[in-house]
């Protein structure tokens, strides 16, 4: 019996080193065969369907690109994952990669990624509360309790113009950060007196008795571009016909999304396990190929007022 | 020796049958508290909705991979953590100048909790399973370390000098005095790092987005997906208890000549 504990813990060790030596190489951009191995982080929810579908249509493949998508938790690990060069392309809202920029952080966008429906009431973010609240229209949000996913960023920029377009003070806002599935029981607690939420948990709170007050991307800025594809300047230095290749393949994606509502409700079966009711359901939103600068101006001048970045953001050295 | 233990197995049925009862119960509970309307049904399903749910994502291949995932960086990450510690241990432990060198480091490095790294690990792995395993060997490496330490001081001095006059090799004194000595923390060491590495991998997943159980429990979140998200948490549930029980049976049979289970389990 000794012997074979002997026998098992040299084979332990042995198995431990073989494991510390295959885990550590990661990262990999060699090409085989002409092909590129990409790595894209994105977060799993319906903003990113495009991208999905696009690599199911082969609008990828047919550009030499071999993807991989790694939906991380949280948009937090992709802009240092895509600038460490774990993935080569990243996903993230504007206001993240305006705050990134005004921290020297060396990405640049390269194509649009997903932007507001801009129709009042029929957009894929908005500000909620209870069936039987008391606040009727964002003005009345002042002093109140508004949950957000991650404070000073584009909910806190977009929450308070909604605001102030309704005749509120925008500087009076209590905002507390929860992650956006939190969002619809702490509503329904009275955690939070609103939740500024985006699909699906939009739909589910409606669903519920939840009524929308305010569309805050709407009330932002006309047709906003909320998110973008970016890349690390270095990438788009070094390999300047991979970006190429991926934007084009990318909008590729954009268009077909925007054209076929019912195949985007089906590939979001693929990634996320939202259920087929809600899927047939939730609003989509619009997936133009052209980042609209105009609306991405307005998200770094309001956030620079409400003091979200350090510095003032140089859309010159973000935008494509 | 025997005499207190002999209605072991009658005691054990019993055991059993009452931990079944209480499982029992938890799950009249689940399946009635949103029935009668005390929880919200939206928030918290009853537990018929959830087996439902369990049984579909097991008919999923995504749900299998998932669960091989979770399950190769629990055991790759507690093989490293085992292998590591058991090595550092028997090293610093056997040698007092290391011990004392290094007593105020471990100390230090010990109760820093591992999902503080994760920034770290997603800088150095993104989200692959490279990330789980760092917060996995960091969580369960001490755990195991401390008991290797404390099994390597309580080597008898008088045995060691003994093997050292019969001109035991270094090699020799390890492994017939040191050894069998230790063994004992050892195990206990890796039934308590082979639980604690399981919730570091969930964890991990769950937060990071590496693949597994925990990144598929973060996306039934996100997904409004509620049944499906406690069916996946029962699962993991259902992991730490057959993990713990093959720690603590495997400890019992490799274990069956020492003292320490000798005394415990009599047939």
């Amino acid at each position: 019996m000794r012997r074979l504990l002997a026998g098992l813990t040299a084979a332990v060790l042995a198995g431990a080193l073989a494991a510390c030596g295959t885990s550590s190489d990661s990262g990999d951009t060699t090409d085989a065969g002409g092909v590129d191995q990409v790595k894209v982080g994105v977060i799993p929810i319906v903003d990113v369907a495009p991208i999905f579908l696009g690599k199911e249509k082969g609008f990828f493949k047919s550009r030499n690109i071999e993807l991989t998508l790694e939906a991380g938790q949280g948009g937090a690990a992709i802009v240092p994952g895509v600038v460490s060069g774990q993935f080569q392309f990243g996903f993230s809202n504007f206001t993240s990669l305006l705050i990134a920029q005004t921290k020297s952080v060396p990405i640049k966008a390269i194509a649009a990624g997903v932007a507001s429906t801009g129709e009042a009431g029929k957009d894929f973010g908005a500000v909620v509360v209870k069936g039987d609240s008391p606040i009727k229209s964002a003005k009345d949000l002042v002093g109140k309790k508004i949950s957000l996913n991650t404070l000073k960023n584009i909910g806190d920029t977009v929450t308070r113009e909604s605001v102030r377009k309704d005749g509120g003070d925008k500087k009076n806002l209590n905002f507390v950060e929860m992650p956006f599935p939190n969002m619809p029981a702490a509503l329904q607690d009275g955690q939070v007196d609103a939740a500024w939420v985006v699909e699906p948990q939009l739909s589910t709170i409606k669903a519920a008795g939840g009524r929308e007050i305010a569309s805050t991307f709407v009330d932002t800025a006309p047709n906003l571009t909320v998110a973008a594809y970016f890349a690390s300047t270095t990438l788009i230095e070094k390999d300047a016909d991979l970006v190429k290749r991926f934007t084009e393949a990318i909008n590729e994606s954009l268009t077909y999304a925007d054209a076929h509502p019912d195949e985007v409700r089906t590939v979001l079966g693929t990634y996320t396990k939202i259920d087929e009711k809600l899927r047939s359901s939730l609003v989509l939103p619009k997936w133009p190929t052209q980042i609209n600068e105009p609306s991405v101006q307005t998200l770094a001048t309001l956030g620079a007022e409400d003091g979200i970045f350090t510095g003032t953001p140089d859309l010159e050295k973000l935008l494509p | 020796m025997t005499s207190p233990r002999r209605g072991n197995p009658a005691r054990s049925g019993s055991t059993a049958l009452l931990g079944v009862a209480g499982l029992a119960g938890l799950l009249l509970v689940i399946e009635l508290a949103p029935r009668l309307g005390l929880v919200d049904e939206r928030f918290l399903p009853p537990a018929s909705r959830i087996a439902a749910a369990l049984a579909e994502e097991a008919g999923t291949p995504a749900f299998w991979t998932a669960l091989t995932d979770t399950l190769l960086a629990w055991s790759v990450g507690l093989a490293i953590a085992v292998g590591a510690a058991v090595l550092a241990g028997i090293v610093i432990g056997s040698i007092p100048v290391l011990r004392s060198l290094t007593a105020s480091t471990i100390e230090f490095l010990r109760p820093i909790p591992s999902v503080a790294l994760i920034p770290l690990a997603v800088l150095m792995y993104g989200t692959e399973l490279g990330s789980t395993l760092l917060l996995v060997c960091y969580a369960a490496f001490w755990q195991i370390l401390v008991q290797v330490l404390y099994g390597v001081a309580d080597v008898d001095p008088v045995a060691f000098e003994t093997a050292r006059s019969f001109r035991f090799s270094a090699w020799g004194r390890i492994r017939h005095v040191l050894w069998p000595t230790a063994l004992p923390y050892v195990f206990t060491g890796v039934r308590l790092a082979a639980s604690v590495a399981l919730v570091l991998a969930i964890t991990a997943e769950l937060v990071i987005g590496s693949p597994g159980l925990g990144k598929e429990i973060a996306v039934a979140q996100a997904s409004e997906a509620v049944p499906t998200m406690y069916a996946l948490i029962v699962v993991t549930g259902v992991l730490g208890v057959i993990i713990n029980l093959l720690a603590r049976t495997g400890e019992r049979r490799l274990l069956a000549w020492h003292q320490s289970v000798r005394g415990e389990v009599t047939a």
